[in-house]
């Protein structure tokens, strides 16, 4: 089922028991972390390349999936969770502790590229500074910014004062070069092409693309500061469905709802998981056909009848969501334990109704294949453009239909299951080309399934005894997670692998609250996929990646 | 049809008004020309903020306008109100006069075109301006002009998309108007004239007839496939999709007209349509018989207006259906496709016309 690549040894696919993880690295663990879902290993700061090595070259662990960064009373303290692209349930986390007073951490970009964008926004929001780092700026703040939020000294009451030098155009000085004959090209933050407020530093020789560098944060919204001053029962639900607003919500809200229930220890009802499943998968829909449409509006033009096709499949599937939900955007659905209420009576119509969108949504994937993927000049557009290979896109974390059009294997729902997904009956779909086209018949192939998915959970729930239809476990009216637990769960949201950190730390809200969006490492990509190609394809990849610039910069 | 092609409209005025001093004459070329500018300004009119608008929603699925008016036909005066109230804003460092040259001489070399394209007529008048010689050489001429308008516009705005929309401009319509003119030459070929009245004539033999209808032996029916070429090249010439790269909104965020508002993006966007119905008149002069149809002829002139909108019509099409090829791609197809194939159409022609002529 998974796709072996020349250099996953035997070793890659062994499972190892944290006691064979803790003598493979020997010397390098100074003490024991465990977290709920993975062994922790205690490092030395000036260690994590050699263990990263070990670990990736010698255990098969290939995928960092993020880089959690906090501060305690005594110490700051990194954690790199480590997962197997071949299978995400062998976890692994590193922590490592750095000095109060001088925190100083050993970067791990030289064995993950990923860790790049992590550890700079680590240091951005916390203020750990990892030594060997290629470019260790802020990255969501500006960089005049005083202080690092979520550090345990940071004065929010002190004027942010940037002086007009800090004004004046920083890229001034690039504009001519003597010596070379490229020409720097601001795309974004309003760019019609950007999806949202992106800036794209872009190096042009030509027309051709020298160098692009996405320079991201404009939207960032301290989501994982409200987070952590909100209870974990209610007061946190709302805020998932503003990272990917894109019609992704329930996913989010599931990513949440999956690290608080494991974390406080909550069964979901199977029903519940039921309407979850069918849910999710309508939110899946609604993002891939909006990725579909503003993707054919980056290849065809602003007049593209695609666009305006796959608007109106997506506001069938949003109508459904509105039925089930009561909203049309902003869910906020799923509580602890299960969903808000039960599917909206009479529940024939509903049923009938989302079985007639399931029958003509084949008829319109048909006629976006005749629209589009069948065009010569949309395939001459968009295949062997923006090619990322698989072993790139593992390097730099990416997931989701991005990885997956790359030919790399990985789907949260069936690799890690939760919710109803192993019982059903589905298919991962990858595509091997690794170039824009390949990353869009993903997402459209994907609908098909999604399609199957909700087509199988509406069975089930038309025959779901009356009696037994339990929509919310028996969840305390205020949850205290025990102190000192920390967790990192993830579900497949719309654009790849969506991930929660959690520190508990005796109270009813969470110490610590991080958040692996999958746009945020997607996106790090886009100079792999862009550099040498023309600025059309640097639109086409920065289209085919489907970033939502509300996730990336949260 | 076949008869002797009516008198022009200047000499029509004169000879109406018994004008014959030499100010008289001039008087009459004005007004004539003032009102076949009109026509098509009118056209322009209705095109861009009503059927452009109206065409687009029939292929994507919506209404569009319909609150002002019927049909919201209002909107037309509404939009003229609207987008020359704007502020005219004029950013700085700009080359200055060329940037304000730049949007007058877009529109103007369009409408230049119409003075020497036969549009029929209607009742008594023929509404031709001038026949000369070397019309059809001419027609390429004025429309060539725009190019230089989109550079002065790219290079002026001291903006680095209007800079790469400039260029691309360029690059494009060195790649297209090549083949444009060879294809174009190959139906003088046919015709044996440059003069616009000549070729239209030679268009009104019968090329068949079947079940008693004759066919005429209109350009695009003799030879389809020079048809094909050149309707491909003029797309490109005007730069619509899928060869919409000059401008690409998506890319270079509308390239060399970034910069303008108010009345001079007006006039940018009055220059693309009158050069769209330029494109179409000469399409439909070249290979679609002019303004013949059937039916008397003194009303001619409504045939080639349905030839134009209809040329209008297919160029919104495919703004609606195809992708934009990209532009290295589009000069690949210019210079290594298009230029190769319009030669071989050329000579083939040559060949057949001097075998059976």
């Amino acid at each position: 089922m998974s796709l072996e690549r020349p250099d996953s040894v035997d070793d890659a696919a062994v499972e190892r028991t944290p006691d064979e993880i803790e003598a493979l690295l020997g010397d390098l663990v100074v003490d024991r972390d465990d977290h709920l879902n993975a062994p922790g290993f205690v490092i030395r700061p000036d260690t994590v390349q050699e263990t990263l090595r070990t670990l990736k070259e010698q255990a098969g662990y290939d995928h960092l999936s993020v880089v959690s960064a906090q501060e305690y009373e005594n110490r700051y303290e990194s954690i790199y969770h480590l997962k197997k692209y071949d299978d995400p349930t062998q976890e692994v986390s590193i922590v490592v502790p750095a000095d109060k007073d001088h925190p100083v951490s050993e970067s791990a970009e030289p064995v993950f590229r990923t860790a790049d964008w992590h550890e700079r926004e680590a240091y951005d929001l916390i203020g750990i500074e990892y030594d060997d780092h290629p470019d260790l700026r802020r990255i969501l703040l500006p960089e005049t910014w005083q202080g690092h939020p979520l550090s345990m000294d940071y004065d929010k009451d002190r004027p942010q004062i940037a002086t007009l030098p800090a004004h004046a155009n920083p890229l001034e000085e690039h504009h001519k070069d003597a010596e070379s004959d490229t020409m720097f090209l601001n795309i974004g933050p309003h760019h019609p092409a950007t999806h949202g407020v992106l800036h794209l530093k872009t190096v042009l020789d030509g027309e051709q693309v020298a160098d692009v560098e996405p320079d991201i944060g404009y939207l960032h919204r301290s989501e994982e500061q409200m987070a952590q001053s909100g209870t974990y029962r209610h007061q946190i639900m709302p805020y998932p469905d503003r990272w990917d607003y894109i019609s992704a919500g329930l996913l989010n809200e599931w990513a949440y709802a999956r690290a608080a229930e494991d974390l406080a220890d909550i069964e979901v009802p199977e029903y519940a998981q039921v309407i979850r499943t069918m849910g999710a998968e309508m939110c899946r829909i609604a993002a891939h056909m909006l990725a579909l449409a503003t993707f054919a509006l980056d290849i065809n033009g602003d007049f593209t009848a695609t666009f305006m096709y796959a608007i109106n499949d997506r506001e069938r599937v949003q109508n459904l969501l509105e039925d089930l939900t009561g909203q049309r955007l902003m869910f906020n659905y799923f509580r602890l334990g299960g969903v808000v209420w039960d599917l909206p009576e009479p529940r024939e119509e509903f049923f009938s109704k989302t079985r007639d969108f399931l029958d003509q949504l084949p008829e319109s994937v048909e006629e976006y294949h005749n629209l589009i993927t069948s065009n010569e000049v949309f395939q001459m557009r968009t295949i062997d453009t923006g090619i990322l290979p698989p072993e790139v896109a593992k390097n730099y974390g990416a997931t989701g239909p991005v990885a997956r059009g790359s030919g790399v294997d990985y789907d949260l729902r069936r690799d890690d299951p939760y919710g109803y997904y192993d019982e059903l009956d589905w298919d991962v779909v990858t595509e091997d080309g690794g170039d824009n086209f390949s990353r869009l018949l993903v997402r459209m192939r994907e609908v098909e399934e999604s399609a199957k998915i909700i087509e199988q959970c509406v069975d089930l729930l038309e025959d779901w005894p009356e009696d037994e239809r339990n929509i919310q476990a028996n969840v305390p009216r205020t949850l205290r997670p025990d102190d000192d637990t920390e967790i990192y769960r993830a579900v497949e949201g719309a654009k790849g692998e969506l991930g929660i950190y959690i520190r508990a730390d005796g109270t009813d809200k969470p110490a610590r609250f991080k958040i692996r969006s999958p746009c945020f490492s997607n996106l790090q990509t886009l100079p792999e996929m862009a550099n040498g190609e023309y600025i059309p394809d640097v639109i086409a990849a920065l289209g085919s990646l489907d970033v939502v610039l509300g996730e990336v910069d949260r | 049809m076949g008869t002797a092609p009516a008198q022009l409209f200047p000499e029509f005025i004169v000879d109406t008004l018994g004008l014959d001093s030499v100010i008289g004459e001039v008087a009459a070329s004005l007004v004539a020309a003032f009102v076949v500018g009109n026509i098509i300004l009118a056209f322009t009119g209705v095109a861009g903020p009503w059927a452009k608008r109206k065409i687009t929603a029939a292929f994507t699925d919506r209404i569009a306008v319909d609150r002002i008016g019927p049909y919201g036909l209002l909107i037309i005066p509404a939009a003229a109100v609207q987008l020359l109230a704007k502020e005219l804003i004029i950013p700085e460092g700009v080359d200055r006069p060329s940037w304000d040259i730049a949007p007058i001489l877009l529109p103007s070399s369009a409408l230049l075109g119409f003075s020497v394209i036969p549009m029929g007529q209607l009742g008594p008048i023929n509404l031709h301006l001038a026949d000369p010689e070397v019309g059809f050489a001419l027609v390429f001429a004025f429309a060539s002009i725009a190019s230089v308008s989109l550079v002065m516009a790219g290079y002026a705005s001291n903006n680095k998309y209007s800079l790469l929309g400039g260029l691309r401009a360029v690059a494009q319509n060195l790649a297209y108007e090549i083949p444009l003119i060879v294809t174009a030459m190959s139906v003088v070929v046919f015709s044996g004239t440059l003069q616009m009245s000549g070729i239209v004539g030679a268009q009104t033999e019968t090329l068949v007839t079947i079940a008693g209808v004759s066919i005429p032996s209109w350009y695009a029916l003799v030879n389809p496939f020079a048809f094909v070429l050149f309707l491909t090249a003029n797309m490109a010439e005007i730069g619509r999709n899928p060869f919409d790269i000059p401008e690409a909104p998506t890319e270079i965020v509308g390239g060399y007209q970034t910069e303008y508002s108010s009345a001079y993006f007006v006039l940018f966007y009055l220059g693309e349509f009158v050069h769209i119905f330029l494109g179409g008149a000469i399409l439909a002069v070249t290979f679609l018989g002019g303004a013949s149809g059937p039916g008397p002829e003194s009303i001619s002139f409504i045939w080639f207006v349905v030839k134009i909108w209809g040329f209008f019509l297919f160029t919104q099409w495919a703004r609606a259906a195809l992708p934009r090829v990209r532009i290295d791609q589009l000069i690949e197809i210019g210079w290594k496709g298009m230029l190769v194939l319009s030669f071989a159409n050329l000579v083939l022609t040559a060949v057949i016309v001097g075998v059976i002529a």
